[in-house]
This record gives C-alpha cells, structure tokens and sequence, in this order.
C-alpha cells in the first residue's frame, strides 16, 4: 500500500469516527420539535458560529475564490470576498429583529406566517413561501451532490456514482439529528476546512517562496488563463479594477453584498441563538472567524498563477486549487485539503437538506392539518423521515443530473433576494408593512426575477427587486395597516396577551408547556 | 491590491461597528430576555 493511501485511509477513518461521534452526541439534544429545527432557541456561542461558517463556505466558495484569483487578481477580492462579506456584514441587523420575540418562528415560512398572516387558520402564505423555499433547496442540495461527486471522482479517481452514495451517508448521518447534529457536526467541519486550508496554503507558500514572490509575478506576469488564449496585460492582477472597470466590478460586488442575507437558511440561523445579543454576535465573530479562512483561499489563488501560469486547454478555474495542492504538496496534506473540501459540501448541504425537510413536513404538510395533534416525538420522527427519503432523492436524481437542473442553480439565490428581501426586511423594521405588501413583493419578486433571467437581462436580481419594492410599497399603502398581534413581538418588549396567543396557536403549544419547557432548558 | 484589501477590511470593521452598536442598543434596554447583561458582550448569566 502506497504512503498516499495510507494517509488518504488515516485521514477520512478519522474524520468518518469524528463524525459519527458528534452526531450520536448531540442526537441526545433533541427533545422537542423545536429543538429538532431551531436548537430550541437555546444555542450558545460556539455552536452557532461554528455552524455559520461552516455553513457559510460551501464547495462553490472552497473551490470558487481561488478560481476567481486565479483568473481576475485582486479585482475578485472587491467582487467577490468583500461582497460576500458586506452580505454577512448586515446580518446581525436582522438578527437584532428576528431573535426578539419570546416566542419564535420554527422555520422561515412560520415567521412569515406570524408577521403577516397571524390569524389565518391555513396560512397560504406560509404555504407559498414553503414551496419556493422546497423548490430551492432541493436544487441546491442536488447540486451540492452533483459538485461533490464531479471533484471527487476528478481528484481521486473513485467513480461519480460510488461518491454521490459515499456523500449521501454522510449526508444523512449529520442530519437525521436535526438542528443540533447539523450544528455539532458543522463546528467540527468548520475547524476542519480551516486546518486543511492551512496545510494547503502552507504548501502553495513552500513551493513559491512566500508572499514577496508571488506579488512579484503577479506585478509582471502577461501568462492567458488557459494555454493558447489571449495574453494579458502585464500588472492588471493586482490593479483593484482589473480586467473589469470598476462599474462592472461595482455591479459584482452589490449583487454579492444585497439578496444573500435574506436567504431563508439564514433567518433561520438568526432563530436558533438563546437569545438577541447571542444572534446579533454568533453573525459578527462568523465574520471574525471566516478572515483567516478567506486569507488562505487569496493566497491558493494567487500563488497558483506562479505555479501553473496557465491551465490546459479546456479545463476551468474551478479546479486550480485541488490540481495546486495535488501537484506541490505532500499526501497528507492533499487529503487534508480533499477533507476541507468534503467538509465544506457536507456542511452546506445538510443544512439545504434540513431547510428542505422542514418546508415539506413543518410547512406544508403540518400547515395544511390546522387540527391535527401531533406529539414532538412523532412530528420528530416523521421530520427524520422526510429527510431521509429527500437526501436519497437528491442523490438519485445527481446519478444523470437534467440540465434544467443544473441551470436552476444561478436562479436560486438571486430569486430568494429578490422575493424575500423586502417583506423582510419592511416586515422587521417597518410596523405599517402588511399582509397585501408581502404577498405583492413576494409573487413579484419571483416572477419578474425569472423573467428577466430569461429575457438575458445583466442584472435580474436588481429588476426583481426593484419591482418588488414598487409592488411592496404598493400594496402597503392601498390596505389597511396590520393588526398589532401582527408586529408587536419584533418592536416591544412585552407583548399584549392576544399576541402571545396567537404566537402559542400557530406553534400549536399551550402557555403552561411553553413555560414549563423554557424554564427546563434555562436551568439545564 | 491594497484598494482591494480595504474593501475588504472596510465590509468587516462594518460588520464589528455594526454588531457593537446593537449589543449597546441591547444593554441599553435593560431587557434581560434579549441578552442585557451589563457587560457589552456577555449575553448570558
């Protein structure tokens, strides 16, 4: 056996046995149907950051930014990593709102459900949003699959169909626990991508000879991204602008930093702290922690272009960081770095997977049985359920992924942004937004983001939302305000009766069990 | 590149004013079920 196998065993047996701890551990977490898809809205610091980032850097990111670098320089730091941090960098805003309430939403179609639509017995509301959250997460859980296998298979050689299996026990393993087991497992996984960047960077440093030479090439090199293509411009790497201009480069980088911070999963992350300031600082230290993790990925990026100044014909930036890491490092650190990027798919997708199950259970089927009386231990159960039967579903449909599938993929986030991000944001800071401005900016949002991705419009994501907020603000002032029961939970302190009430009913819990719980978990 | 990294450096130092200034809106308000704790950044007790 060759020291590259014995390494690539060692590593993934121990990961697989730290894995399979953590899930049996926090498996024990789970009581309640509220731990099962928010932590009980009692999750401490450390699990909600680790879960945050873990959830935060995907395959795309792990494999994207050095991409980026790689082919634009410097510029794809504005675009891209400034972007996607100024789009966290405004979450703690909606934390501060989200996480108020006593009483919270579960899952993103309920909170839609009690800011707008409080006393509708079957919420169709809750009920749309259920569905394009299920739609969405389902295509990204897939193409998480989908991009899984393809690296897999092209960096180890084990078939596409064998990963997708091997990826989908995985899967399901660190999400059957829910909440708990996807943020348990996601910590692990989050000081796994950060150790296994580390190596990897620390390979790229060794082979190039440090920072200095490889600002030094940047500075001279004129090497096209793939061999034979048009050269470039000596120095434009490290320009701000780059090969872009900055009106292009502008446009990158607010398209990254709007939309994403609305995306469901992560109203849902805002849910699952013990309280308001733990949410509001589990977004900031997220931010903290992914710097040294977003400082590896710069220096892959650009050291790659001194190593491999141009890619063959044919093969796309995507792969530049695994083919570096392969070719200038040692085996044990080319596993590290396979593990960091296992971890990354795997984080990402449980959490795509759990926001997908609780849609079709929680939201819509739960929603449209307003007198069923189902227990936390069936509702768990049948939760457990659906989660299985979708993860196997994601990956059978990865075995020969459609190509509508895969193109579903650019539409997914830009249509959230676009649908969601004035009902939210209006319905958290603005007591007047009703129930006519969400269902406006919602309907419009999408449909108007789908065509202009159709019609071949430069920025879909601007046109939906900017006909959004007409057809928000549009509906709001041709309808009556809405009921205080409605609000009152995300602007005062202390609610009225009535509202918690209504907050108790739509949970489907009495007063006495709401206390009796709270009090138990505080004193645990 | 240094325009580059100030953008980025720019996103995060907003994101650390940004979280302050709420866990100080926070401890304002006295409200113990949102965190106040009388420290800015212990959240619970």
């Amino acid at each position: 056996m060759s020291t590259m196998t014995i390494s690539y065993t060692v590593v993934f047996a121990s990961y697989l046995v730290f894995l399979a701890w953590t899930t049996i551990k926090s498996l024990k977490e789970v009581e309640t149907l509220s731990d099962f898809t928010t932590g009980g809205h009692r999750m401490g610091l450390l699990l909600g950051v680790g879960t945050s980032v873990a959830t935060w850097v995907s395959v795309a990111s792990v494999m994207g930014v050095p991409g980026y670098l790689y082919r634009t320089g410097a510029a794809a730091i504005i675009g891209w990593v400034a972007g996607w941090f100024l789009a966290t960098s405004i979450m703690p805003i909606l934390a501060y709102k989200v996480r108020r309430p006593e009483i919270p939403a579960r899952t993103f179609p309920e909170f839609i459900r009690m800011r707008f639509e409080p006393f509708e017995k079957v919420s169709n509301l809750q009920l749309l949003v259920a569905v394009l959250m299920f739609v969405g997460y389902f295509i990204f859980c897939h193409l998480q699959v989908v991009g899984f296998g393809i690296v897999f298979n092209t960096i180890t050689g084990i078939p596409y169909e064998y990963a997708i299996f091997g990826f989908l026990a995985l899967l399901v393993l660190t999400s059957l626990g829910g909440f708990w087991s996807v943020a348990a497992t996601d910590t692990l996984n989050a000081v796994l991508i950060l150790i296994g960047l580390v190596f990897g960077t620390g390979a790229v440093l060794y082979a190039t000879g440090g920072i200095g030479p490889i600002l030094d090439n940047l500075a001279q090199t004129t090497a096209p991204i793939n061999v034979g293509g048009t050269p470039m411009e000596a120095g434009v790497m490290l320009t701000p602008e780059g090969t872009f201009g900055w009106s292009v480069l502008m446009g990158i980088f607010m398209s990254n930093a709007l939309g994403a911070s609305v995306a469901p999963h992560w109203i849902n992350r805002f849910m699952a702290p013990k309280n308001t300031k733990a949410a509001v600082l589990q977004m900031m230290w997220t931010v903290v922690a992914l710097i040294p993790i977003f400082v590896c990925l710069i220096v892959i990026g650009l050291g790659a272009k001194m190593l491999l100044p141009s890619l063959p014909v044919g093969k796309t930036t995507d792969y530049i960081m695994p083919l570096i890491v392969q070719e200038h490092a040692p085996s044990f650190v080319g596993a590290m770095t396979l593990i960091a990027i296992l971890a990354a798919a795997i984080s990402t997708a449980n959490s795509m997977l759990l926001n997908c199950g609780t849609s079709l259970y929680y939201d819509i089927w739960r929603a449209l049985r307003p007198e069923g009386r189902l227990d936390d231990a069936k509702a768990t159960r049948h939760l457990r359920w659906t989660v299985l039967v979708l993860g196997a579903l994601s990956v059978l449909s990865a075995i020969k992924p459609p190509l509508l599938l895969a193109m579903g993929f650019t539409y997914v986030y830009g249509a959230f942004g676009a649908a969601f991000m004035w009902p939210v944001w209006l319905g958290l800071f603005w007591r007047r937004m009703n129930r006519s401005g969400a269902y406006a900016g919602i309907l419009v949002g999408t449909l108007v983001y789908v065509v202009a991705k159709l019609l071949d419009f430069s920025n879909p994501f601007a046109v939906g939302a900017g006909l959004s907020l007409v057809a928000t603000l549009i509906g709001v002032y041709l309808t009556p305000a809405p009921p205080r029961e409605a609000y009152e939970a995300y602007f005062e302190p202390d609610v009225s009766p009535s509202t918690r009430a209504v907050a108790l009913r739509i949970r489907r819990e009495d007063d006495g069990a709401h206390h009796e719980v709270h009090a138990a978990k505080t004193s645990a | 590149m240094w325009t580059a990294l100030m953008f980025w450096g720019a996103s995060i130092a907003f994101c650390v004013a940004v979280a302050v200034y709420l866990c100080s809106l926070i401890e304002s308000s006295g409200v113990r079920r949102w965190g106040a704790t009388g420290s800015l950044f212990r959240y619970d007790e």
